[in-house]
């Protein structure tokens, strides 16, 4: 793990008519690690990960990139996968790989799919199809992966090879930003974690700096948090 | 600009690969030419000549076309946003344009495999069948030609390439299977009907003055086929007779619906 950033929000502001969904949110994700956003269902962190990507354009706020030759800025895992089913995993992936002039072979290779290449999208596994996700989010090497959900939905087992895949692909000097409800794996896998509450950030800090304000494991400390009458703290503010 | 055209390909092969597994361009195929032929047979126009069969086909020929160009455009990009694959699609170097133009592109030669292979078997079996007065080249009025049944069918082909791009227009701006169907019957009967209907009752109501009648139907997609058809391949059945439509006016609104159709399905694409 550096000290590198890969990319820098700030005051990030996302509003839905009278609904909002960021209310001055600032973020660092820095390179070789894995930064977490949790939070509850609606707390924004898809919302987020999306401005974070540039899909959403934010009404004020701004995201900064560190600078790369990738052949793209970021890779993104939306949080349910889908490829057309007629398609095998390897025209699939030689899809993506040939926008960016990838090797479609290396991608599969790296979500350990290389052993399945023919195989219809449509006979995959939801864990599969997850993995032939991260193999697309991959194309083009980008400096930073965006993954929404990436466990949701699958077994232990399955979410198990999913996070060891997240982890790995941190090792190999990304940044990887996620969200995720599957605490016991975030506070295993993650170098930070984002608490994302109403709009604002509650909390953020490693896992095991977290878990200290309880003592317990990261789900007691996600609990307590948003137990408290005012979690969020808007403007990115620090607890 | 050579990496937005090796993407360009890219999209295209892929439309094209899933096209041709799905089968539907074989099964369209087949009802054209079963349509086709059988249409012409009846009204015993082969026998006759070019001309002739153009006249039996050209009514079932306007609706089925646009028909076939909805059946082939409907999905094409509300699919992939159901698949919610814009916002992946987002994070690659690819534009809007391009990805429009490389999904029109496949869908395109699947349509003109579609309709064009048909009517040039149905041209091929009228060269064996037609009389002897049916030549190669119309050297005047009422003598019938290849020539003419080719401009029929490359006539054919623009009306289908203009009902595409207005298909997938529709097809951007639904986001869903459900809607995309709602959308292509509309958009089908505002290309076969809705535009000539308008035109009509604009004419009945007095807001249309009934000299511009040529040139306000030659506005409409239909309009302009039907009255380009007229023009140039129907008018040596018409001793004197012609000025149906402008044709500038009438190729230049082909474009115009075309170019139109093209840009909304990439200027909304690029809006998601």
């Amino acid at each position: 793990m550096t000290d590198d950033v890969a990319l820098t929000a700030t005051d990030l502001r996302r509003s839905y008519g009278d609904v909002t969904a960021l209310d001055g949110v600032s973020i660092d994700v820095p390179t070789d690690s894995v930064t977490a956003l949790i939070g509850p269902n609606g707390s924004g962190k898809t919302t987020l990960l999306e401005v974070l990507l540039g899909i959403e354009r934010p009404d004020a706020g701004t995201v900064d990139y560190a600078e790369s030759d990738a052949g793209r800025r970021v890779g993104y895992l939306p949080q349910r996968p889908t490829f057309r089913p007629d398609d095998t995993v390897r025209e699939t992936i030689a899809f993506y790989a040939a926008l960016v002039e990838d090797d479609p072979d290396r991608l599969l290779e790296r979500v350990g799919l290389d052993t399945v290449p023919d195989r219809r999208v449509s006979a995959l596994s939801g864990g599969m199809t997850r993995l032939l996700g991260i193999a697309q989010a991959l194309a083009g090497d980008p400096p930073i992966l965006a993954l929404d959900e990436p466990a949701s939905g699958l077994d232990p087992a399955v979410s198990d090879r999913i996070f060891g895949v997240v982890d790995s692909l941190a090792a190999d000097g990304r940044a990887v930003l996620l969200t995720s409800h599957a605490l016991s794996l975030v506070e295993r896998t993650a170098d930070h974690v984002v608490v994302v509450e109403a709009g604002g950030v509650a909390a953020r800090g490693s896992p095991a700096a977290l878990c200290e304000r309880t003592g317990g494991p990261l789900h007691e400390t996600f609990v307590d948090l948003l137990s408290e009458p005012t979690a969020a703290v808007g403007g990115g503010g620090e607890s | 600009m050579t990496r937005q055209l090796d993407r360009f390909w890219t999209v295209f092969a892929r439309e094209v690969r899933g096209l041709v597994r799905t089968r539907v361009v074989f099964v369209l195929g087949a009802v054209v030419a079963a349509l086709a032929f059988g249409v012409a047979r009846a009204g015993g126009g082969p026998s006759g000549g070019y001309v002739t069969t153009v006249v039996d086909l050209l009514v079932v020929v306007e609706l089925l076309v646009p028909a076939a160009a909805f059946a082939i455009g409907y999905r094409a990009l509300a699919d992939a946003t159901a698949r919610g694959e814009p916002a992946v699609l987002e994070t690659y170097p690819l534009s809007p344009w391009t990805y429009v133009a490389g999904v029109y592109a496949g869908r395109a030669v699947a349509l003109l495999a579609v309709v064009v292979v048909p009517l040039l078997a149905l041209g091929a079996h009228v060269a064996t069948t037609a009389g002897p007065e049916t030549t190669v080249l119309a050297t005047h009025r009422g003598v019938d030609s290849v020539a003419l049944y080719v401009r029929f069918v490359a006539l054919t082909a623009l009306l289908g390439l203009v009902t595409l791009a207005v298909a997938l227009a529709l097809s951007a701006v639904a986001n869903s299977r459900r809607r995309a169907i709602l959308l292509g019957l509309f958009g089908l009967l505002l290309v076969v009907a809705g535009t000539d209907v308008t035109v009509l009752t604009a004419l009945g109501g007095g807001l249309l003055d009934e000299s511009a009648l040529g040139t306000v139907l030659a506005l409409t997609p239909s309009g302009a086929y039907r009255g380009l058809v007229f023009e140039h391949v129907l008018s040596v059945a018409f001793e004197g007779r012609s000025g149906f439509v402008p044709t500038g006016i009438a190729l230049v609104a082909s474009l115009c619906w075309w170019a139109s159709g093209l840009s909304l399905a990439a200027l909304w694409a690029g809006f998601r």
